[in-house]
């Protein structure tokens, strides 16, 4: 469990942590989602105390991070796959991290044989390509098989397979019982890999709650009806208050796009009228649009328009 | 304190820049012992004194090299990153500086001390070989203080390098002024106290009295004795280690 209270972390006059406030369950995937220059990474480095905080305090099952004996057997990390030195190679990178908190060397193989890399193991870092780094800082991050796992944009530079595999290897790992926190702009992959969520921008907590319970919130879901007799139908959507819209020309399609009322509603109504149906279906907005929309205003760098 | 120590240990034992600089620093004061042996036009004149005097003056060469090494060994974690993985391992960060130092420590005295006594044999044993008088370590006064200064100037100047690297946290910079101190910086500082007036400037000028320190002080009036000046130099480098464990206490990773 990651319990984090009134997070607060200022460079000069500029707030990036502004009392921030949320916890991490144990046996759930809990994706911590923000705009670019939100403070995502800089509340995971505050967290694991690489970045003193003004304010505020983190625990971990109760404990804060710096007096965790052994620390890397608690709480798995994997910030940045770059942290390596490119002139070591995979297995020593993981030997020396393993040695720093009291861990064997077979654990170091065990991690590289579960993270596939144990033919590359003995290559120096700079030959490593950003997906093989990134699955080398997976297995450190297990190198302690920890309780608590928090990684930082796990899924860049993976291939489709790498991206499948850390999916999995997430849920696996929550499904044991870990409770793990991982941050990715992937929102797509976000919401395959995460039941709960995070969301912060400029610093602040804007929602933690479950991925589906966001969509549901921050998204407007409709119902796509096709049917020769799509006009009685709508007529009869617009009488209990629903908001319709033609998919192409009005005067001759026979599909539409309606909101505010249910899809069993909408065919209870077409049974009523004696419609037949070719489609009916929900049409329901992504995370990334639940996304978009509660982080509109806080954008702290926003693209210009395509021209 | 002993896993950090464990995980310097592989730290600096897997890169191999580290092994480079080891080498050149015990290959050089012997290549350099070989050459005047193999070139000297009049070996029949140097006596062993004139090789250990030779070897302990070239070794101070060894000495920046090495200090080099610590040096690099710190800030390329600053470069890389690999520092906030260390800290996160090991968040006592005052343990992962002592651990640098203690194997900096080791490590710097072991390899000088290889240094100076290959250098001593490869020196000897060539200049014996072309006539010069017998070579013995006998009839060389005070051979042991000598050694023992320099072993204690490279552990000091591991210290210092250390100290510095931790605070300046930039491998470039940081080898900049490592090696610039007793070059340029030390002598700079002199000239400005004696423009002002302050007579001896040099003598507290705490690196290069160190080094002064090792070699023979007889007739030397203007220098500090060889325990003060180490003692000098060795509180001026644990001060700036002091102080750079505390100020990356304070900073953030």
């Amino acid at each position: 469990m990651i319990e984090v209270a009134g997070l607060t972390k200022r460079f000069g006059r500029h707030v990036a942590v502004d009392n921030l406030s949320f916890n991490v369950t144990p046996g759930r995937v809990t994706g911590f989602l923000g705009p670019n220059g939100s403070g995502k990474s800089t509340t995971l480095r505050c967290m694991v105390n690489l970045d003193h905080v003004d304010a505020g305090a983190v625990t971990f099952g109760g404990e804060v991070y710096r007096s965790i004996h052994r620390p890397i057997s608690s709480v798995g990390l994997l910030l940045d796959a770059s942290y390596v030195h490119p002139a070591r190679s995979g297995r020593n990178h993981l030997r020396w991290l393993a040695a720093s908190n009291g861990i064997g060397r077979g654990r170091v193989e065990e991690v590289l044989a579960l993270v596939g890399l144990v033919d590359v193991a003995h290559k120096r870092l700079k030959n490593y390509s950003l997906g093989m780094k990134q699955r080398l800082g997976l297995a450190a991050a297990l190198l302690g098989d920890p309780a608590t796992v928090i990684l930082d944009e796990p899924a860049n530079g993976l291939d489709p397979e790498g991206i499948r595999w850390i999916r999995d290897m997430l849920r696996y790992l929550a499904s044991e019982g870990r409770a793990v926190l991982v941050s990715s702009h992937q929102l797509s992959e976000m919401s395959l890999m995460a039941e709960d969520l995070v969301v912060i921008g400029r610093g602040r907590l804007i929602d933690q709650c479950s991925v589906h319970e966001f969509v549901r919130r921050n998204t407007t879901s409709q119902v796509r009806v096709r049917s020769p007799q799509v006009g009685e139908i709508l007529r009869q959507a617009r009488m209990l208050g629903a908001t319709i819209e033609y998919v192409g020309d009005s005067a001759v399609s026979d599909t539409a796009l309606i909101s505010g009322v249910s899809i069993e509603v909408v065919g209870e109504t077409s049974a009523k009228v004696g419609a037949v149906l070719h489609e009916l279906t929900e049409v329901t907005e992504s995370l990334e649009d639940a996304f978009l929309a509660v982080t509109a205003t806080e954008q702290e760098y926003r693209s210009g328009g395509a021209s | 304190m002993i896993d950090a120590i464990r995980a310097e240990w592989i730290k600096v034992r897997t890169v191999r820049v580290h092994w480079i600089l080891v080498l050149i620093a015990i290959a050089f004061p012997v290549v350099v012992a070989a050459l005047v042996g193999v070139f000297n036009p009049d070996p029949q004149f140097i006596f062993a004194k004139d090789v250990i005097d030779l070897v302990s003056g070239v070794s101070v060469v060894s000495i920046l090299l090495l200090a080099s090494l610590w040096v690099i060994n710190l800030t390329s974690e600053f470069s890389h990153g690999t520092i906030r993985v260390t800290y996160a391992a090991i968040p006592a960060r005052w343990k992962v500086l002592m651990a640098k130092a203690a194997i900096g420590t080791v490590v710097t005295a072991v390899v000088l001390t290889v240094t100076f006594w290959l250098a001593w044999f490869v020196g000897s044993t060539i200049l014996s070989a072309r006539g010069a008088t017998t070579m013995s370590l006998s009839d060389v006064p005070d051979v042991a203080g000598m050694f023992w200064s320099l072993i204690a100037l490279a552990v000091i100047v591991s210290w210092f390098a250390l100290g510095l690297g931790t605070i300046i946290r930039n491998s470039p910079a940081s080898v900049v002024v490592v090696l610039l101190w007793p070059l340029l910086i030390e002598n700079l500082v002199a000239l400005a106290l004696n423009l002002a007036g302050v007579d001896s400037a040099n003598k507290w000028m705490p690196y290069q009295a160190a080094i002064q320190a090792v070699g023979d002080l007889d007739g030397y009036s203007d220098v500090l004795g060889r325990p003060a000046a180490q003692l000098y130099f060795g509180a001026v480098a644990l001060g700036l280690l002091v102080i750079g464990v505390g100020l990356d206490r304070r900073r953030d990773a």
